[in-house]
Formats: structure tokens, C-alpha cells, sequence
């Protein structure tokens, strides 16, 4: 299972804290989706304005006409980030969240903040995220605030590991499990599968005690009970 | 340790904390705040919300301790496995929810009475160099239109110079053919985007805040030359007079306050450049958000009552007055420095 880009924060008492930051392409993308919802915003707004135009006062209509279309340019992000804790349709759609820089929710200041300056940074703010470690832009580094990939992945924790496995080897293990169902090729799986339990019978044989017959029916399920696999 | 034995040991605690965390969810995330850090000044609050007793806030506290350790253990022996991965998201739930660094007091009496203020004299300073950058460009434009008699028609077109010989503003035009509620909305909006783009600006070294103080100034100084080669100085001051004092101000101001994040960018001085961008987005955000009303309360001021003839102009002038000493009123009081919630204050206290 591919992991996403981490960058460690000092959380409280100073642990370490990874983040899974979001970098410029998802910022950016969410971006785009964010100027299609501004765009929609602005025609629907005017549509409403021209009728209000039309049918109680022009001169009001055109007035409240003004009023919104600045309300939105300058108020889209920073409203709804507020009004969401920190997201926005993009953001949503992409499953990201600005956080402040200690991990911790960003508040209505912060958010305001890092929005006002958005004019600027779609100046330069696509290559300070690019070089920044934490990828921040302009607007991320006055208001002290990160955006993030909130996960949803599943995981599997093996409850039994045979000795000598490294790290490495019960995280790929982990990853095929959670992702064994998703797999098209049965055939391939299960091949996968039973290389890995061959793997077991080496090094922890009495792990694969009683299931024989699964290993040949059922090598996922096998698997699954040799190493007591859970879902996280 | 090795890896099945910490799951079996520690993985009670982080699905614990987890049911925790789901409970906190249906309550309101100002009332969660500072749990991790110990702070339950507002623990009545959350009673019957989502922890509800002391004890609880306690525990809660405790387990998010140990699932930051936890995570940071699994992140060093178990990189890439389930654990490190379910307890990375974990810790960031956590955090999200419960590390709330402490938030600054709230309300918008406390804004108008104590940060705002605090924020304001914090920038006394940039204010001098914004209004002296303003002032010396003025004086360049009126010097310009003196001697350049070119210039009116580059700033203010030949109709309106053509205006100005028969002895006719060309705000006149502009008042009487625009009704006053679409007068005052594009006014607002268009100061209003004035204001933001000088104080955004700053964040690219302070260059645009600078050149919007000069080229106003510029303008201003200029356009007054040109009216006093025409002799409709006066008429062009009766004008403004109701509006033009706090509405230049107000512009220096949100200039003064953009300068303030160039200053920070360029020199942080013997802080880190992060932490001295940080305090001074946020003390020049509050010196903005303090300026906003007053624009829109000047809109309606040069829709309504500027172009209005019948008006006497030192009545405009005394309303022009008026509004500048309640805004620096408001803008100068005295505040509780303790209080200001952005950094120590310095300022007088109450």
C-alpha cells in the first residue's frame, strides 16, 4: 500500500508527530475544483441579482450584484474553511484539512488569515510548496497552518509475526491483506498468498498448524488465521 | 518489543481512545479545547457534552499522551506497518481535536476594546512611514501638476479637464448618473478590495503596499494641482471633506499593516522568520478587520452626503473630522496588555 509523504512536527511534551502533509499537486488540484465552485458561486449569484434586477429594483439588484460577487471572491475559502474545520469543496472532494502546525484544529484567525493572501500566492505560492518541506505557501506560513490528507485506509495488524521478520516484511504483509480483497487476478493472489505462507513455514512452521487444507482451498483465509490478521 | 506483543499490550488503549475521540465528535471542538494540555478552565462547559467529568478529561488527556508515544515508538521500530499507520492517524485525530492551542479570548467586545487597539499601536510605527511615504508623494504630485500641465489630462482625462474649465467637477457625473445604493455598494467593495490588496500585498516583501501609497499619493497631490490651476481646489475639498479623512487613512493604515508582513518577511529580526511572520499576520489582521465596518460606514458617507449640494462644506468637514476622531478613538484606547491574546503587549494599560 503506498504511504503518503510524511514530515515530522514536535507535538506534545515534543513527540514526534508525522503528518501526512499534502503536497503541491493534490493542493493545486483542490484548488481547481475550488475556482469550478467559485465560478458556479458567481453565475449563480448574478442569475439571482439580474432576476432581483428585473423583477423588485434594478439599482438593488445591481447593488447587491457588487456587494456578493466581492463577497465571494474574497470570502469563499476563508468562509467555508471556517464554517468546515478547515475544508473546502476541494479540499473535500480530495480529502484534505488545514490543520495548525502543531496538528491541532486551525482557528477561525489562522483560517481567515491564509486566505486573504490567496491573491499573492497564486503568485508564488506553487514553488514555496514545491521546495517546503511542510509545503506551505505564503498564506500557510503567516497563519502558522499545514494541510493535510485525512486517511481512511484500511489497515490489517497482524496479531502473530514469526520470529526474525523485520518491520518491513510484517508491512508488506499487512498491506497485501488489506488489499487482497480488492484484487482482480484471484489467480495472482492467491499465488502471492501461498508464497507467503511458504515463507511462514520456514521460519514459524507451527504458526500453519491445522491448516492445511485451507492452504490449498483458501491460501488468503490461510493467512489470515496463521498470522491472527485483524482488521485496524 | 516485538511487533505482535506492542499490538497486544498497547492496542486496547489506542481503540479506547478511538471511542473517545468518536464521543468528543458530537460535541462542539471549542469545548474539547486544551484538554491535552490541561487547561479545564472550561471543563463546566463540557459537562454533558462530550467528556463530562473532570475524571474523564483527565483520562482522555492521559490516553492521548500515551498514543502520541505510542505513534512515535511505531514510527521508529515499525515503520510502514498497520500500527504506524493506524496510530499516525490516530495522533492526528487526537490532535486535531484536543491540542488546541490555546485560543485567543473571544467576542467582539474584546476584539473592539482589546485587540484590535493592542494590534493597532503595535503598528504606530509603519503607520509614521506609511503617511510619510503618502505625504511626500503628494507633495510630488502637486509639484508635478504644477509644472507639468500635461499631467491632468494623463490623470483625470479630457472630459473632466474640459469639466474643469467650465467650472464643473467631474464628480458631479459620477454622482448624479449612478443611483446611490449601486454608489455605495461599488464604493465599499472597491475600497474594501483597495485596503485588502495593500495589506495582502505586503507578503511580497512589502513591495505593494508601497507602490499603492505612492501611486495614490501621487494621484492625490496631482488631481489637487490640477484643481487649484482651475481654481475648483475648493470645491474639490468640499467634496472630499466628509469622506476623504479617514477614507486616506484608513488606506495608510491597511498599508502600515501590509508593510508589517514585509517587514517580517525581510527582517524577522532575532526571532525566526516563521514565528515573526506568524505574530505579525496575526497583529495585522486585527488592524484590518478593525478598519473594515469603517469603510463600509464611509461608503454610505460619500454616496449619500458627499455629492450632496445642498450640504454646507464645513459641515461635511466637521462629519470628515468627526469620523477620523472616532475611528482613532476606537483605534488608540487604552487596553489590558495581558490581554490582547497576539504576543506581550506593551501598550498603556486601562
Amino acid at each position: 500500500m503506498a504511504d503518503l509523504d510524511r514530515e515530522s512536527i514536535l507535538a506534545l511534551d515534543n513527540i514526534r508527530l508525522d503528518l501526512p502533509l499534502a503536497g503541491a499537486g493534490s493542493r493545486c488540484l483542490a484548488g481547481l475544483i475550488d475556482g469550478c465552485g467559485v465560478a458556479v458561486l458567481l453565475i449563480l449569484w448574478v442569475l439571482l441579482c439580474s432576476v432581483l434586477a428585473t423583477w423588485v429594483s434594478g439599482a438593488w439588484g445591481l447593488a447587491a450584484g457588487v456587494a456578493g460577487i466581492f463577497l465571494i471572491e474574497w470570502g469563499y475559502f476563508a468562509g467555508m474553511e471556517i464554517a468546515t474545520g478547515g475544508r473546502t469543496l476541494g479540499k473535500m472532494a480530495l480529502r484534505l484539512r488545514v490543520v495548525s502546525a502543531e496538528g491541532a484544529e486551525a482557528g477561525a484567525g489562522s483560517l481567515l488569515l491564509r486566505n486573504l493572501v490567496r491573491d499573492f500566492d497564486y503568485l508564488v505560492g506553487v514553488p514555496l510548496m514545491a521546495v517546503d518541506p511542510l509545503a506551505r505557501r505564503l498564506g500557510d506560513r503567516l497563519a502558522g497552518t499545514l494541510v493535510v490528507h485525512e486517511e481512511r485506509q484500511r489497515t490489517v495488524l497482524l496479531g502473530r509475526v514469526p520470529p526474525g521478520w523485520s518491520a518491513r516484511e510484517v508491512a508488506i504483509v499487512e498491506s497485501f491483506l488489506a488489499r487482497a480483497g480488492e484484487l482482480r487476478d484471484a489467480a495472482a493472489r492467491d499465488e502471492m498468498a501461498r508464497l507467503l505462507l511458504s515463507r511462514i513455514e520456514r521460519d514459524a512452521p507451527e504458526l500453519l498448524a491445522g491448516l492445511d487444507e485451507r492452504r490449498v482451498d483458501a491460501p488468503v483465509g490461510a493467512l489470515r488465521q496463521a498470522l491472527a490478521a485483524e482488521e485496524g | 518489543m516485538d511487533y505482535a506483543r506492542f499490538l497486544r499490550l498497547r492496542r486496547p488503549l489506542w481503540e479506547d481512545f478511538s471511542r473517545r475521540l468518536e464521543a468528543l465528535r458530537d460535541a462542539p471542538s471549542r469545548q474539547a479545547g486544551n484538554v491535552a494540555t490541561g487547561d479545564h478552565r472550561s471543563r463546566d462547559r463540557r459537562r454533558g457534552a462530550g467528556a463530562s467529568s473532570y475524571g474523564e478529561v483527565e483520562e482522555l488527556a492521559f490516553a492521548y499522551r500515551q498514543v502520541l508515544h505510542d505513534h512515535a515508538l511505531a514510527a521508529n521500530r515499525f515503520p510502514g506497518t498497520g500500527a504506524a499507520r493506524q496510530l499516525a492517524a490516530l495522533a492526528l485525530a487526537g490532535s486535531r481535536r484536543l491540542a488546541r492551542r490555546g485560543a485567543a479570548p473571544g467576542g467582539l467586545r474584546h476584539f473592539v476594546f482589546q485587540a484590535f487597539p493592542a494590534a493597532f499601536h503595535r503598528q504606530l510605527g509603519l503607520l509614521g512611514v506609511a503617511a510619510a511615504v503618502f505625504g511626500a508623494a503628494s507633495l510630488l504630485g502637486l509639484v508635478l501638476a504644477a509644472v507639468q500641465p500635461g499631467l491632468g489630462s494623463l490623470l483625470l482625462g479630457p472630459r473632466a479637464l474640459a469639466g474643469l474649465a467650465e467650472g464643473r467637477l467631474w464628480t458631479e457625473s459620477l454622482t448624479t448618473t449612478v443611483p446611490p445604493a449601486v454608489a455605495s455598494s461599488g464604493i465599499a467593495t472597491n475600497n474594501l478590495t483597495v485596503a485588502l490588496v495593500a495589506w495582502s500585498g505586503g507578503v511580497l516583501a512589502g513591495v505593494v503596499p508601497l507602490y499603492l501609497l505612492i501611486l495614490n499619493g501621487l494621484m492625490l497631490g496631482g488631481v489637487i494641482g490640477i484643481t487649484l490651476r482651475y481654481s475648483m481646489a475648493g470645491e474639490l475639498l468640499g467634496f472630499v471633506a466628509a469622506h476623504g479623512p479617514l477614507e486616506l487613512t484608513l488606506i495608510m493604515v491597511a498599508a502600515a499593516a501590509g508593510l508589517a508582513l514585509g517587514r517580517a518577511l525581510v527582517a524577522a529580526g532575532d526571532r525566526p522568520r516563521a514565528e515573526a511572520m506568524r505574530q505579525a499576520g496575526s497583529d495585522s489582521l486585527q488592524v484590518l478587520l478593525g478598519c473594515l465596518p469603517w469603510f463600509v460606514v464611509l461608503a454610505v458617507v460619500e454616496a449619500r452626503i458627499s455629492p450632496d449640494p445642498s450640504l454646507p462644506a464645513t459641515l461635511k468637514a466637521a462629519l470628515g473630522l468627526g469620523l477620523l476622531l472616532l475611528f482613532f478613538g476606537a483605534a488608540l484606547a487604552p487596553y489590558h496588555a495581558a490581554g490582547n491574546g497576539a504576543s506581550e503587549g506593551d501598550g498603556p494599560r486601562r
